[in-house]
Order: C-alpha cells, then structure tokens, then sequence
C-alpha cells in the first residue's frame, strides 16, 4: 500500500510527540504539569487517529478525552492540592534518593526486558498480517458511524449496547454521589467505632456496669 | 524512507508504539506514589489500548467501523473509571489528609 511522505512525517513526528510526552507524564513530579502533558499526548494521538481515517474519534479524542476527562482531573488537583512530597518514600532521611533511584531502575529494567521481549513479537507477527486496505466509502465520517450504530434499531446489537454505556455511566454518578455523601445521618460518632478488636473490647466490658445502673 | 523493510505508517508501528505507551503507562502505575498519578498513568495505558483498536480496523479490517465504537464504549469507561477514582481520592483526603499509596495501603488502621 503506497503512502505519501507527507503522511509518513506527520506519523513519524506525532509518534515521537506522544512518546516524549506519555513519558514526561509518568516522570514529572508537579502533578498539574503531568496533567497538561496528558492533554499534550493526546493532541498528536488524535492527529494519529485522523491519518488512520477515524477523523470522529479523533475530534472526540480532543472534546471528550482532553476535554471533559482531563478537566476532571485538573479540578481534584486543584481541589485537595497534593503534597510536594511526591516521589519520596515515607522512611525520610539520605537513604530516600538512593532507594528512589534503585525503585526506578528496577521499574525500568521490569519494563524494559518486557518491551524487549514482546516488541520483536509485535513486528514478527504484524508483519506477517496481510494488509486489507479500507474499502468502505466514507470510512470513518460521521454518517457511516451513525449508520453502523443506529440504522434498523430494533435488530441492531450494537444500538442496544450503545446504549446501555449510558446505564454504566448512571452507576458511576451514582457511585460518585454515594461517595460525596456526608455521613450526618449516621446515628454514632466516628470516635466511638473502631475497627480493631482490641480497642474494642473494654467498650464491651462496660456494658454490664451500665445496666446495673 | 523505511524501518524494518515496511513503510513507516504501517501497522506493526503502530501496534509498536500502542505497546510502548502500555509500557509507560505500568512504568507510571508501579513507580508513582500519589493516586492521582496513578490514574494519570492508567490513562496513558487506555491511550495506546485504543491506538491499537484503531490502528487494527484501519489496516486490517477495513469493511466497518467497529473499532470506533469500541473506542466510544472506551471512553465512556474512562470517564466512569476517572469519576469514581477521582471522588474516592477526594474522600480518602477528606479523612486521611493523605492520598499517597503507602497510606492507602493501612487503609483499616487509624492515622
């Protein structure tokens, strides 16, 4: 399948963006700066995602994705406000960078050997994938979408299940609500229950010294 | 202009750079310390998993558009995952003034 150098570039460019930036995510330890580097990463992928003819998943990669997903994750940073600790052990003292710096060439060597492992895989196996080029017309635009989601309803599964993403995200808000909850209604104080059995224990012992009274 | 005798917007380097954000993303989840990070990482994971998805329908099976729906079925789980994730962390700090992951993991015992 011929490609135009043009597109080849933009890939190669867009490719080298998201990896840099996917990185600087997982490495910087300002948690408000690794947040713009995610919507950073995801602006190439979509410019990816428009070379392979899903220019909608690509528009909605940028609204939904960096827009609405992100946001939400740049108000709870914003909110609670994290500590600047990030990236320390909690043990304290000179050890801290060393074992740090151990951790991170421990995680590297872990990833690194998988990588090196199931990469030349991906090609060996990818490569021996015969190529079927898209032969739909109007691939990827708005209205073979909607035609593949929506058209004949009653017999469409795949209608069906579209909508019932809307059910899962009801159980989200309600779990979220749930969590939001204050516990005002709760008949006993947060002091007076414990979860340890030994602190416990004399709240029990007590309890026939009450009823004599 | 070519690597690994292919054309350079082909599938395996597509599926190769999928499998290299998965590998950032698990690098972020193991190494991080703050929750938010984590999450942050997962998403990273999710980015290359759809990669992957659209990548496959655009060279291999391209008769429909199933991975597009796939990819909106993706992101609603995203969404729903970050929700849920995200309040959780807002309730952990509101009681532990904490949210690093070695606190999470005494999560039964009083601070």
């Amino acid at each position: 399948m011929p490609v135009s150098p043009v597109v080849e570039i933009t890939f190669a460019l867009s490719a080298a963006l998201i990896l840099l930036s996917s990185i600087a995510v997982v490495l910087i330890k300002n948690p408000v700066r690794a947040t713009l580097m995610l919507i950073l990463s995801f602006l190439p992928t979509s410019l990816v995602y428009i070379l392979l003819q899903a220019s909608f998943v690509g528009i909605l990669q940028i609204l939904v994705y960096a827009g609405a997903i992100m946001m939400l994750f740049t108000f709870v940073i914003m909110m609670i406000n994290p500590s600047p600790k990030e990236g320390e052990s909690p043990a304290g003292g000179s050890e801290n960078a060393f074992s740090g710096l151990r951790g991170g060439l421990i995680g590297l060597a872990v990833v690194g050997l998988a990588g090196a492992l199931v990469l030349p895989q991906v090609y060996h196996a990818a490569s021996q994938v015969s190529v079927q080029p898209v032969s739909k017309p109007g691939f990827g635009e708005l209205s073979s979408i909607a035609a593949l989601l929506f058209e004949d309803p009653s017999n469409n599964p795949l209608t069906v299940s579209f909508e019932l993403i809307s059910f899962l995200i009801l159980v989200g808000v309600i779990a979220a609500l749930n969590f939001s909850r204050r516990k005002g209604s709760a008949p006993a104080k947060e002091d007076s229950i414990t979860t340890r059995p030994t602190e416990a224990l004399p709240l029990l012992k007590r309890e026939p010294a009450l009823d004599r009274k | 202009m070519s690597l690994f005798n292919l054309p350079l917007f082909s599938l395996p380097n597509c599926l190769a750079l999928s499998l290299l954000l998965v590998l950032i993303g698990s690098y972020g989840v193991f190494r991080r310390h703050s929750l938010i990070m984590i999450l942050l990482s997962v998403e990273v994971m999710l980015n290359g998993v759809n990669l992957s998805l659209v990548s496959f329908n655009f060279f291999r099976w391209g008769t429909t558009e199933a991975s597009h729906y796939l990819y909106m079925l993706s992101i609603g789980v995203a969404a729903v995952e970050a929700a849920v994730g995200l309040s959780m962390i807002i309730v952990l700090f509101k009681n532990y003034n904490d949210i690093s992951r070695e606190r999470v993991a005494h999560l039964g015992e009083r601070p």
